[in-house]
Protein backbone atom coordinates (compact mmCIF):
# COMPACT_ATOMS: atom_id res chain seq x y z
CA UNK A 1 0.00 0.00 0.00
CA UNK A 2 1.71 2.93 -0.79
CA UNK A 3 1.59 6.58 0.66
CA UNK A 4 2.98 9.17 -1.36
CA UNK A 5 4.90 7.84 -4.53
CA UNK A 6 4.93 4.27 -6.97
CA UNK A 7 8.20 2.70 -8.26
CA UNK A 8 9.33 0.31 -10.62
CA UNK A 9 8.80 -2.43 -8.25
CA UNK A 10 5.47 -1.45 -7.48
CA UNK A 11 4.46 -0.76 -10.56
CA UNK A 12 5.99 -4.35 -12.05
CA UNK A 13 3.37 -5.96 -9.09
CA UNK A 14 0.38 -3.60 -10.53
CA UNK A 15 1.24 -5.38 -14.13
CA UNK A 16 1.58 -8.88 -12.24
CA UNK A 17 -1.97 -8.12 -10.59
CA UNK A 18 -3.39 -7.10 -13.79
CA UNK A 19 -1.64 -10.34 -15.69
CA UNK A 20 -3.26 -12.79 -13.15
CA UNK A 21 -6.72 -10.49 -13.01
CA UNK A 22 -6.84 -10.78 -16.82
CA UNK A 23 -6.64 -14.49 -16.75
CA UNK A 24 -10.05 -14.42 -15.17
CA UNK A 25 -12.00 -11.99 -16.40
CA UNK A 26 -11.12 -12.66 -19.89
CA UNK A 27 -14.26 -14.65 -20.33
CA UNK A 28 -16.56 -12.07 -19.43
CA UNK A 29 -14.70 -9.53 -22.15
CA UNK A 30 -14.70 -11.90 -25.07
CA UNK A 31 -18.37 -12.41 -24.82
CA UNK A 32 -19.00 -8.86 -24.55
CA UNK A 33 -16.82 -8.15 -27.58
CA UNK A 34 -18.35 -11.16 -29.41
CA UNK A 35 -21.76 -9.43 -29.48
CA UNK A 36 -20.34 -6.68 -31.52
CA UNK A 37 -17.42 -7.77 -32.56
CA UNK A 38 -15.01 -10.27 -33.24
CA UNK A 39 -15.08 -11.81 -29.39
CA UNK A 40 -11.28 -11.61 -28.88
CA UNK A 41 -10.86 -9.05 -26.73
CA UNK A 42 -10.14 -11.00 -23.57
CA UNK A 43 -7.51 -13.27 -25.26
CA UNK A 44 -5.97 -9.89 -26.65
CA UNK A 45 -5.38 -8.94 -22.98
CA UNK A 46 -4.91 -11.73 -21.10
CA UNK A 47 -1.81 -12.92 -23.80
CA UNK A 48 -0.57 -9.53 -23.31
CA UNK A 49 -0.35 -9.15 -20.01
CA UNK A 50 0.82 -12.74 -19.53
CA UNK A 51 3.85 -11.56 -21.95
CA UNK A 52 4.06 -8.42 -19.98
CA UNK A 53 4.67 -10.33 -16.89
CA UNK A 54 6.73 -12.26 -18.54
CA UNK A 55 9.00 -10.14 -20.17
CA UNK A 56 9.25 -8.35 -16.21
CA UNK A 57 10.65 -11.40 -14.53
CA UNK A 58 13.35 -11.71 -17.10
CA UNK A 59 14.41 -8.27 -17.31
CA UNK A 60 13.96 -5.55 -14.71
CA UNK A 61 13.49 -2.03 -15.87
CA UNK A 62 15.99 0.20 -14.43
CA UNK A 63 13.07 3.18 -14.99
CA UNK A 64 9.21 3.63 -14.95
CA UNK A 65 9.62 4.35 -18.53
CA UNK A 66 11.33 1.03 -19.19
CA UNK A 67 8.17 -0.58 -17.45
CA UNK A 68 5.94 0.55 -19.81
CA UNK A 69 7.87 0.08 -22.75
CA UNK A 70 8.37 -3.50 -21.94
CA UNK A 71 4.29 -3.80 -21.73
CA UNK A 72 3.85 -1.84 -24.58
CA UNK A 73 6.24 -4.64 -27.08
CA UNK A 74 4.57 -7.44 -25.25
CA UNK A 75 1.28 -6.40 -26.60
CA UNK A 76 2.98 -5.77 -30.11
CA UNK A 77 4.22 -9.02 -30.01
CA UNK A 78 1.49 -10.92 -28.33
CA UNK A 79 -1.33 -9.64 -30.36
CA UNK A 80 -2.67 -8.23 -33.99
CA UNK A 81 -6.30 -7.27 -32.64
CA UNK A 82 -6.94 -2.84 -32.69
CA UNK A 83 -7.29 -3.44 -28.71
CA UNK A 84 -3.79 -4.97 -28.25
CA UNK A 85 -2.48 -2.24 -30.69
CA UNK A 86 -4.58 0.47 -28.94
CA UNK A 87 -2.93 -0.42 -25.49
CA UNK A 88 0.33 -1.00 -26.80
CA UNK A 89 0.49 2.92 -28.33
CA UNK A 90 -1.10 3.79 -25.07
CA UNK A 91 1.67 2.45 -23.06
CA UNK A 92 4.23 3.51 -25.39
CA UNK A 93 3.24 7.22 -24.35
CA UNK A 94 3.12 6.57 -21.00
CA UNK A 95 6.66 5.53 -21.57
CA UNK A 96 7.74 8.76 -23.31
CA UNK A 97 5.94 10.65 -20.72
CA UNK A 98 7.82 8.89 -17.59
CA UNK A 99 11.26 8.93 -19.42
CA UNK A 100 13.96 8.84 -16.29
CA UNK A 101 11.55 8.68 -13.89
CA UNK A 102 12.11 6.05 -10.38
CA UNK A 103 9.25 6.99 -9.23
CA UNK A 104 6.13 8.90 -9.25
CA UNK A 105 3.29 10.88 -7.56
CA UNK A 106 0.23 9.05 -7.43
CA UNK A 107 -1.87 11.86 -8.94
CA UNK A 108 0.59 12.09 -11.75
CA UNK A 109 -0.66 9.06 -13.13
CA UNK A 110 -3.56 11.76 -14.65
CA UNK A 111 -0.83 13.28 -16.69
CA UNK A 112 0.08 9.39 -17.99
CA UNK A 113 -3.96 8.36 -18.65
CA UNK A 114 -3.97 11.53 -20.64
CA UNK A 115 -0.90 11.29 -23.01
CA UNK A 116 -1.95 7.53 -23.30
CA UNK A 117 -5.41 9.07 -24.46
CA UNK A 118 -4.58 11.62 -26.82
CA UNK A 119 -1.84 8.85 -28.80
CA UNK A 120 -4.56 5.88 -28.49
CA UNK A 121 -6.95 8.76 -30.26
CA UNK A 122 -4.70 9.84 -33.00
CA UNK A 123 -3.77 5.98 -33.58
CA UNK A 124 -7.37 4.65 -33.84
CA UNK A 125 -8.29 7.87 -35.09
CA UNK A 126 -11.40 8.03 -32.54
CA UNK A 127 -12.31 11.04 -30.21
CA UNK A 128 -13.71 10.81 -26.73
CA UNK A 129 -17.43 10.91 -27.09
CA UNK A 130 -17.39 8.27 -29.72
CA UNK A 131 -18.14 5.46 -26.90
CA UNK A 132 -14.72 3.82 -27.04
CA UNK A 133 -12.24 2.99 -24.30
CA UNK A 134 -10.85 6.85 -24.42
CA UNK A 135 -13.84 7.78 -22.54
CA UNK A 136 -12.66 5.31 -19.93
CA UNK A 137 -9.59 6.85 -20.20
CA UNK A 138 -10.23 10.83 -20.06
CA UNK A 139 -12.85 9.78 -17.22
CA UNK A 140 -10.09 8.23 -15.34
CA UNK A 141 -7.91 10.59 -16.32
CA UNK A 142 -10.06 13.72 -14.76
CA UNK A 143 -11.13 11.87 -11.66
CA UNK A 144 -7.25 11.59 -11.16
CA UNK A 145 -6.15 14.64 -11.47
CA UNK A 146 -6.28 15.48 -7.38
CA UNK A 147 -3.85 14.34 -5.18
CA UNK A 148 -4.23 11.31 -3.18
CA UNK A 149 -2.73 7.97 -2.02
CA UNK A 150 -2.72 5.13 -5.13
CA UNK A 151 -5.54 3.22 -2.97
CA UNK A 152 -7.92 6.65 -3.02
CA UNK A 153 -6.74 6.94 -6.76
CA UNK A 154 -7.64 3.03 -7.55
CA UNK A 155 -10.82 3.35 -6.11
CA UNK A 156 -11.36 6.91 -7.50
CA UNK A 157 -10.28 5.33 -11.04
CA UNK A 158 -12.74 2.40 -10.92
CA UNK A 159 -15.68 4.58 -10.07
CA UNK A 160 -14.78 6.69 -12.98
CA UNK A 161 -14.55 3.75 -15.23
CA UNK A 162 -17.80 2.31 -14.07
CA UNK A 163 -19.45 6.26 -14.34
CA UNK A 164 -18.34 5.88 -17.83
CA UNK A 165 -19.39 2.88 -18.79
CA UNK A 166 -22.84 3.14 -18.06
CA UNK A 167 -22.87 6.76 -18.87
CA UNK A 168 -22.42 5.09 -22.34
CA UNK A 169 -24.58 2.57 -22.33
CA UNK A 170 -27.40 4.18 -23.67
CA UNK A 171 -25.23 5.77 -26.44
CA UNK A 172 -24.62 4.45 -30.08
CA UNK A 173 -20.89 3.21 -30.87
CA UNK A 174 -19.73 5.92 -33.20
CA UNK A 175 -16.56 4.11 -34.32
CA UNK A 176 -14.72 0.56 -35.39
CA UNK A 177 -16.31 -2.51 -35.78
CA UNK A 178 -19.09 -1.74 -33.32
CA UNK A 179 -20.34 1.19 -35.22
CA UNK A 180 -21.54 -1.53 -38.07
CA UNK A 181 -24.61 -2.31 -35.26
CA UNK A 182 -25.33 1.05 -35.09
CA UNK A 183 -28.58 1.62 -32.81
CA UNK A 184 -28.19 -1.90 -31.92
CA UNK A 185 -25.24 -1.22 -29.77
CA UNK A 186 -27.64 0.64 -27.82
CA UNK A 187 -27.93 -0.82 -23.95
CA UNK A 188 -24.63 -2.68 -24.45
CA UNK A 189 -21.67 -1.31 -22.79
CA UNK A 190 -18.76 -0.87 -25.07
CA UNK A 191 -16.33 -3.99 -24.40
CA UNK A 192 -13.49 -1.86 -24.68
CA UNK A 193 -14.85 0.36 -21.64
CA UNK A 194 -16.03 -2.51 -19.88
CA UNK A 195 -12.18 -3.62 -20.23
CA UNK A 196 -11.05 -0.35 -18.72
CA UNK A 197 -13.22 -0.91 -15.78
CA UNK A 198 -11.89 -4.46 -15.22
CA UNK A 199 -8.68 -3.73 -15.44
CA UNK A 200 -8.86 -0.26 -12.93
CA UNK A 201 -10.25 -3.13 -10.49
CA UNK A 202 -7.76 -5.47 -10.59
CA UNK A 203 -4.40 -3.21 -10.59
CA UNK B 1 -18.25 -26.71 -42.13
CA UNK B 2 -16.87 -28.91 -45.06
CA UNK B 3 -12.97 -27.79 -45.56
CA UNK B 4 -9.64 -29.81 -46.41
CA UNK B 5 -7.60 -28.65 -43.38
CA UNK B 6 -6.04 -30.22 -40.30
CA UNK B 7 -7.14 -27.98 -37.61
CA UNK B 8 -8.12 -24.45 -37.38
CA UNK B 9 -5.75 -23.36 -35.21
CA UNK B 10 -3.02 -24.59 -37.74
CA UNK B 11 -4.64 -23.63 -40.93
CA UNK B 12 -2.37 -20.46 -41.54
CA UNK B 13 0.69 -21.90 -40.24
CA UNK B 14 0.61 -24.95 -42.59
CA UNK B 15 -1.22 -22.80 -45.66
CA UNK B 16 2.25 -20.54 -45.64
CA UNK B 17 4.53 -23.57 -45.09
CA UNK B 18 2.99 -25.50 -49.01
CA UNK B 19 2.93 -22.08 -50.75
CA UNK B 20 6.85 -21.18 -49.82
CA UNK B 21 7.39 -25.21 -50.36
CA UNK B 22 5.65 -25.06 -53.60
CA UNK B 23 6.92 -22.12 -54.95
CA UNK B 24 10.53 -21.69 -53.53
CA UNK B 25 11.30 -19.84 -56.96
CA UNK B 26 9.21 -16.99 -55.60
CA UNK B 27 8.67 -17.21 -51.75
CA UNK B 28 10.45 -17.48 -48.52
CA UNK B 29 9.38 -17.35 -44.80
CA UNK B 30 12.21 -16.13 -42.67
CA UNK B 31 10.35 -15.53 -39.72
CA UNK B 32 6.59 -16.79 -38.67
CA UNK B 33 3.91 -15.38 -40.90
CA UNK B 34 6.11 -12.72 -42.89
CA UNK B 35 6.37 -14.10 -46.46
CA UNK B 36 9.21 -12.33 -48.27
CA UNK B 37 10.90 -13.29 -52.10
CA UNK B 38 13.56 -15.97 -52.31
CA UNK B 39 15.58 -13.93 -54.23
CA UNK B 40 16.35 -10.62 -52.65
CA UNK B 41 15.75 -7.43 -54.50
CA UNK B 42 18.76 -5.38 -55.40
CA UNK B 43 20.52 -3.28 -53.04
CA UNK B 44 19.06 0.08 -53.60
CA UNK B 45 15.55 -0.34 -54.81
CA UNK B 46 12.79 1.11 -53.18
CA UNK B 47 11.09 -2.13 -50.98
CA UNK B 48 7.33 -2.43 -51.13
CA UNK B 49 5.36 -4.21 -48.31
CA UNK B 50 2.11 -5.23 -47.55
CA UNK B 51 0.43 -7.19 -45.23
CA UNK B 52 -3.36 -7.98 -44.16
CA UNK B 53 -5.49 -11.26 -42.86
CA UNK B 54 -5.18 -14.83 -44.66
CA UNK B 55 -7.95 -16.15 -46.88
CA UNK B 56 -7.25 -14.06 -49.80
CA UNK B 57 -5.01 -15.67 -51.76
CA UNK B 58 -3.40 -14.48 -54.07
CA UNK B 59 -3.64 -11.32 -52.01
CA UNK B 60 -1.31 -10.55 -50.00
CA UNK B 61 1.35 -13.03 -49.73
CA UNK B 62 1.04 -14.37 -53.44
CA UNK B 63 2.04 -10.92 -55.32
CA UNK B 64 5.62 -11.24 -53.82
CA UNK B 65 7.92 -11.23 -56.42
CA UNK B 66 10.01 -9.71 -58.73
CA UNK B 67 8.37 -6.44 -60.48
CA UNK B 68 5.65 -6.95 -57.29
CA UNK B 69 6.01 -6.93 -53.25
CA UNK B 70 9.19 -7.46 -51.80
CA UNK B 71 7.28 -8.67 -48.46
CA UNK B 72 3.75 -9.59 -46.75
CA UNK B 73 2.64 -9.54 -43.06
CA UNK B 74 0.41 -12.41 -42.69
CA UNK B 75 -2.39 -12.13 -39.89
CA UNK B 76 -5.01 -15.08 -39.27
CA UNK B 77 -8.24 -15.37 -41.65
CA UNK B 78 -9.42 -12.22 -42.19
CA UNK B 79 -7.40 -10.58 -39.08
CA UNK B 80 -4.32 -8.26 -39.18
CA UNK B 81 -1.13 -9.30 -38.50
CA UNK B 82 0.40 -7.82 -35.64
CA UNK B 83 2.98 -4.71 -35.94
CA UNK B 84 5.20 -6.88 -34.56
CA UNK B 85 5.39 -9.01 -38.05
CA UNK B 86 5.01 -6.01 -40.09
CA UNK B 87 7.80 -4.61 -38.74
CA UNK B 88 9.91 -7.50 -39.25
CA UNK B 89 8.36 -7.51 -42.66
CA UNK B 90 9.75 -3.86 -43.76
CA UNK B 91 13.03 -4.72 -42.13
CA UNK B 92 13.40 -7.17 -44.57
CA UNK B 93 12.50 -5.81 -47.43
CA UNK B 94 14.48 -2.64 -46.81
CA UNK B 95 17.54 -2.45 -49.21
CA UNK B 96 19.06 0.89 -48.90
CA UNK B 97 16.20 2.90 -50.08
CA UNK B 98 13.29 3.07 -47.60
CA UNK B 99 10.06 1.14 -47.70
CA UNK B 100 6.44 1.62 -48.77
CA UNK B 101 3.65 0.04 -46.80
CA UNK B 102 0.90 -0.65 -49.96
CA UNK B 103 -2.09 -2.06 -48.20
CA UNK B 104 -5.72 -2.60 -47.94
CA UNK B 105 -7.66 0.48 -46.15
CA UNK B 106 -8.78 -1.45 -42.96
CA UNK B 107 -8.79 0.19 -39.40
CA UNK B 108 -6.83 -3.09 -37.74
CA UNK B 109 -4.06 -2.83 -40.39
CA UNK B 110 -3.51 0.57 -40.44
CA UNK B 111 -3.00 0.66 -36.61
CA UNK B 112 -0.47 -2.04 -36.65
CA UNK B 113 1.02 -0.81 -40.07
CA UNK B 114 1.41 2.88 -38.36
CA UNK B 115 2.68 1.53 -35.17
CA UNK B 116 5.48 -0.88 -36.98
CA UNK B 117 6.44 2.72 -39.00
CA UNK B 118 6.52 4.30 -35.84
CA UNK B 119 8.83 1.98 -34.09
CA UNK B 120 11.12 1.68 -37.30
CA UNK B 121 11.23 5.41 -37.15
CA UNK B 122 13.34 5.19 -34.37
CA UNK B 123 15.60 2.89 -35.65
CA UNK B 124 15.75 5.50 -38.63
CA UNK B 125 13.92 3.48 -41.70
CA UNK B 126 11.84 5.74 -43.50
CA UNK B 127 8.61 4.43 -44.78
CA UNK B 128 5.63 6.05 -46.55
CA UNK B 129 2.28 4.72 -46.73
CA UNK B 130 -0.48 4.52 -49.31
CA UNK B 131 -3.83 2.93 -48.42
CA UNK B 132 -5.85 1.52 -51.38
CA UNK B 133 -9.60 2.25 -50.86
CA UNK B 134 -11.24 1.18 -54.13
CA UNK B 135 -14.50 -0.22 -52.66
CA UNK B 136 -17.03 1.68 -53.95
CA UNK B 137 -19.74 0.27 -51.90
CA UNK B 138 -18.16 0.90 -48.72
CA UNK B 139 -18.81 4.29 -48.64
CA UNK B 140 -20.14 7.15 -50.36
CA UNK B 141 -17.96 9.83 -52.57
CA UNK B 142 -17.42 12.16 -50.63
CA UNK B 143 -16.27 9.82 -47.93
CA UNK B 144 -13.62 8.54 -50.41
CA UNK B 145 -10.89 8.12 -47.44
CA UNK B 146 -13.09 5.29 -45.38
CA UNK B 147 -13.32 3.12 -48.34
CA UNK B 148 -12.03 -0.60 -47.70
CA UNK B 149 -9.33 -1.85 -50.43
CA UNK B 150 -10.63 -4.42 -52.23
CA UNK B 151 -9.27 -6.01 -55.66
CA UNK B 152 -7.96 -2.41 -56.59
CA UNK B 153 -4.40 -3.50 -54.59
CA UNK B 154 -3.90 -5.92 -57.60
CA UNK B 155 -3.09 -3.03 -59.76
CA UNK B 156 -1.70 -0.69 -57.03
CA UNK B 157 0.80 -3.83 -56.47
CA UNK B 158 1.87 -4.20 -59.79
CA UNK B 159 2.02 -0.66 -60.33
CA UNK B 160 4.22 0.46 -57.49
CA UNK B 161 6.59 -2.66 -58.48
CA UNK B 162 7.33 -1.30 -61.45
CA UNK B 163 7.75 2.06 -60.09
CA UNK B 164 10.49 0.60 -58.08
CA UNK B 165 12.10 -1.35 -60.64
CA UNK B 166 12.41 1.39 -63.03
CA UNK B 167 14.65 2.96 -60.17
CA UNK B 168 12.02 5.45 -58.59
CA UNK B 169 13.08 6.70 -55.34
CA UNK B 170 10.74 6.51 -52.42
CA UNK B 171 9.19 9.66 -53.27
CA UNK B 172 8.32 8.12 -57.03
CA UNK B 173 7.41 4.59 -56.04
CA UNK B 174 4.86 6.14 -53.07
CA UNK B 175 3.26 8.78 -56.04
CA UNK B 176 3.02 5.82 -58.49
CA UNK B 177 1.25 3.81 -56.03
CA UNK B 178 -0.93 6.62 -55.54
CA UNK B 179 -2.01 7.03 -58.54
CA UNK B 180 -2.51 3.65 -58.77
CA UNK B 181 -4.85 3.05 -55.86
CA UNK B 182 -6.76 7.03 -57.23
CA UNK B 183 -7.12 5.74 -60.50
CA UNK B 184 -9.14 2.44 -59.34
CA UNK B 185 -12.57 1.93 -58.56
CA UNK B 186 -13.96 -1.58 -57.73
CA UNK B 187 -17.55 -3.34 -56.31
CA UNK B 188 -18.59 -6.79 -55.92
CA UNK B 189 -21.47 -9.22 -56.10
CA UNK B 190 -21.82 -11.80 -53.44
CA UNK B 191 -23.81 -15.22 -54.22
CA UNK B 192 -22.89 -17.35 -51.25
CA UNK B 193 -21.02 -17.01 -48.23
CA UNK B 194 -17.51 -18.27 -46.70
CA UNK B 195 -16.74 -19.71 -43.26
CA UNK B 196 -13.75 -18.51 -41.37
CA UNK B 197 -12.12 -22.06 -40.17
CA UNK B 198 -11.78 -20.46 -36.29
CA UNK B 199 -16.04 -19.57 -36.07
CA UNK B 200 -16.91 -22.72 -37.95
CA UNK B 201 -19.88 -21.15 -39.14
CA UNK B 202 -20.58 -18.49 -41.74
CA UNK B 203 -20.87 -15.13 -41.02
CA UNK B 204 -23.96 -13.96 -42.56
CA UNK B 205 -26.42 -15.95 -44.87
CA UNK B 206 -27.63 -15.26 -48.19
CA UNK B 207 -31.03 -17.07 -49.90
CA UNK B 208 -30.90 -20.29 -51.82
CA UNK B 209 -32.06 -17.11 -54.65
CA UNK B 210 -30.72 -14.06 -53.35
CA UNK B 211 -27.38 -11.75 -53.82
CA UNK B 212 -26.25 -9.38 -52.10
CA UNK B 213 -24.66 -6.02 -54.69
CA UNK B 214 -22.02 -4.44 -52.58
CA UNK B 215 -21.04 -6.64 -49.95
CA UNK B 216 -17.67 -6.25 -48.91
CA UNK B 217 -15.21 -9.06 -49.04
CA UNK B 218 -15.45 -10.03 -45.62
CA UNK B 219 -19.25 -9.88 -45.64
CA UNK B 220 -19.96 -6.32 -44.85
CA UNK B 221 -23.06 -4.99 -45.44
CA UNK B 222 -23.47 -4.27 -49.17
CA UNK B 223 -25.60 -2.18 -51.06
CA UNK B 224 -28.74 -4.00 -51.44
CA UNK B 225 -30.07 -7.85 -50.85
CA UNK B 226 -32.76 -9.37 -53.52
CA UNK B 227 -33.25 -12.19 -56.47
CA UNK B 228 -30.06 -13.49 -58.13
CA UNK B 229 -30.64 -11.88 -61.92
CA UNK B 230 -28.69 -12.49 -64.97
CA UNK B 231 -25.38 -11.59 -65.74
CA UNK B 232 -26.19 -9.33 -68.04
CA UNK B 233 -28.25 -7.21 -65.79
CA UNK B 234 -25.72 -7.50 -62.35
CA UNK B 235 -22.68 -5.90 -64.54
CA UNK B 236 -24.49 -3.52 -65.83
CA UNK B 237 -25.26 -2.26 -62.61
CA UNK B 238 -21.85 -2.54 -61.12
CA UNK B 239 -20.31 -0.96 -64.37
CA UNK B 240 -22.76 1.63 -63.94
CA UNK B 241 -21.85 2.21 -60.49
CA UNK B 242 -18.02 2.15 -61.12
CA UNK B 243 -18.64 5.08 -63.80
CA UNK B 244 -21.47 7.46 -61.95
CA UNK B 245 -18.07 7.38 -59.21
CA UNK B 246 -15.56 7.89 -61.70
CA UNK B 247 -16.31 9.13 -65.10
CA UNK B 248 -15.04 7.62 -68.41
CA UNK B 249 -14.77 9.57 -71.59
CA UNK B 250 -14.83 8.02 -74.78
CA UNK B 251 -11.25 7.38 -75.60
CA UNK B 252 -10.17 6.21 -71.83
CA UNK B 253 -8.20 3.77 -71.51
CA UNK B 254 -8.53 1.06 -68.78
CA UNK B 255 -7.78 -2.14 -67.75
CA UNK B 256 -10.48 -3.94 -66.05
CA UNK B 257 -10.20 -6.50 -63.32
CA UNK B 258 -12.88 -9.47 -63.24
CA UNK B 259 -12.24 -10.94 -60.05
CA UNK B 260 -13.74 -14.16 -58.53
CA UNK B 261 -14.35 -14.07 -54.86
CA UNK B 262 -13.18 -17.71 -54.60
CA UNK B 263 -16.00 -20.10 -55.75
CA UNK B 264 -17.17 -18.53 -59.07
CA UNK B 265 -15.96 -20.68 -61.78
CA UNK B 266 -13.56 -18.57 -64.91
CA UNK B 267 -16.36 -19.51 -67.04
CA UNK B 268 -18.77 -17.07 -65.34
CA UNK B 269 -16.40 -14.93 -65.12
CA UNK B 270 -15.77 -14.65 -69.10
CA UNK B 271 -19.83 -14.44 -69.24
CA UNK B 272 -19.41 -11.33 -67.39
CA UNK B 273 -16.15 -9.95 -69.19
CA UNK B 274 -18.06 -10.26 -72.08
CA UNK B 275 -20.54 -8.17 -71.33
CA UNK B 276 -18.41 -5.23 -69.38
CA UNK B 277 -16.29 -4.88 -73.15
CA UNK B 278 -19.24 -4.53 -75.30
CA UNK B 279 -20.45 -1.67 -73.10
CA UNK B 280 -17.43 0.11 -72.54
CA UNK B 281 -16.48 -0.64 -75.93
CA UNK B 282 -19.53 0.98 -77.26
CA UNK B 283 -18.86 3.97 -75.41
CA UNK B 284 -15.38 4.08 -76.87
CA UNK B 285 -13.15 3.26 -73.85
CA UNK B 286 -10.61 0.60 -74.68
CA UNK B 287 -9.60 -2.21 -72.57
CA UNK B 288 -6.03 -2.74 -72.04
CA UNK B 289 -5.14 -6.07 -71.04
CA UNK B 290 -7.98 -7.57 -68.66
CA UNK B 291 -7.48 -9.51 -66.06
CA UNK B 292 -10.05 -12.40 -65.55
CA UNK B 293 -9.80 -14.97 -62.60
CA UNK B 294 -9.01 -15.49 -59.10
CA UNK B 295 -7.11 -12.51 -58.06
CA UNK B 296 -8.24 -11.30 -54.28
CA UNK B 297 -10.72 -13.73 -52.70
CA UNK B 298 -12.50 -14.69 -49.81
CA UNK B 299 -11.51 -18.14 -49.46
CA UNK B 300 -14.92 -20.13 -51.02
CA UNK B 301 -17.33 -16.92 -51.18
CA UNK B 302 -19.33 -17.25 -54.43
CA UNK B 303 -20.03 -14.16 -56.46
CA UNK B 304 -17.50 -11.86 -58.15
CA UNK B 305 -15.94 -8.30 -58.19
CA UNK B 306 -15.06 -5.94 -61.06
CA UNK B 307 -12.43 -3.56 -60.85
CA UNK B 308 -11.47 -0.74 -63.31
CA UNK B 309 -8.48 1.29 -63.47
CA UNK B 310 -8.40 4.55 -65.90
CA UNK B 311 -5.07 4.59 -67.08
CA UNK B 312 -2.15 7.17 -68.71
CA UNK B 313 0.60 6.72 -70.50
CA UNK B 314 2.46 6.17 -67.29
CA UNK B 315 0.27 3.76 -65.89
CA UNK B 316 -0.09 1.84 -68.61
CA UNK B 317 3.71 1.44 -69.09
CA UNK B 318 4.10 0.18 -65.55
CA UNK B 319 1.23 -2.45 -66.21
CA UNK B 320 2.64 -3.90 -69.27
CA UNK B 321 5.81 -4.17 -67.44
CA UNK B 322 7.60 -7.59 -66.85
CA UNK B 323 6.51 -9.15 -63.04
CA UNK B 324 5.94 -12.35 -62.10
CA UNK B 325 4.59 -14.60 -59.27
CA UNK B 326 3.35 -18.00 -58.38
CA UNK B 327 -0.14 -16.57 -59.66
CA UNK B 328 0.33 -13.79 -61.87
CA UNK B 329 2.66 -13.46 -65.05
CA UNK B 330 3.27 -10.82 -66.91
CA UNK B 331 6.31 -10.99 -70.07
CA UNK B 332 6.88 -7.36 -70.74
CA UNK B 333 6.16 -7.53 -74.38
CA UNK B 334 2.29 -7.92 -74.29
CA UNK B 335 0.15 -5.63 -75.89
Amino acid sequence: MIASSFTVDELIRAVDRLAAAAQTFAAELNEADGRLGDGDLGITLSNGWRTATQKLAGARPADIAGVFLTCAVAFQESSASSFGTLTATGLMAAAKASSGRTEMKPAEISGLLRAAMDAMARRGKAEPGDKTVLDSLAAMAAATASDGTADDLRKVCVRAASEAAELFRSKANRIGRARMFGEDSIGIVDPGMLAALRMAESV
Amino acid sequence: MKKIINSSVDFVDEMLDGLCSAHPEYYAQPERRVLVRSVPARDGKVGIVTGGGSGHLPIFAGYVGPGLLDGAAIGDVFASPSSDQIRKAIKHAERGAGVLCLYGNYGGDVMNFDMACEMLELEGLRTETVLVADDVASAPLAEAAKRRGVAGMVYAFKIAGAAADAGGDLTAVTAAARKAAESCRSIGVALSPCIVPQAGKPSFTLGEDEIEMGMGIHGERGIWRNRLRSADEIVDEMVARLREDMPLASGQRVSVLVNSLGATPPEELYVAFRRVRQILEADGIRIVMPLVGRYATSMEMAGMSLTVMALDDELETWLKAPAACAFWQVAGDRA
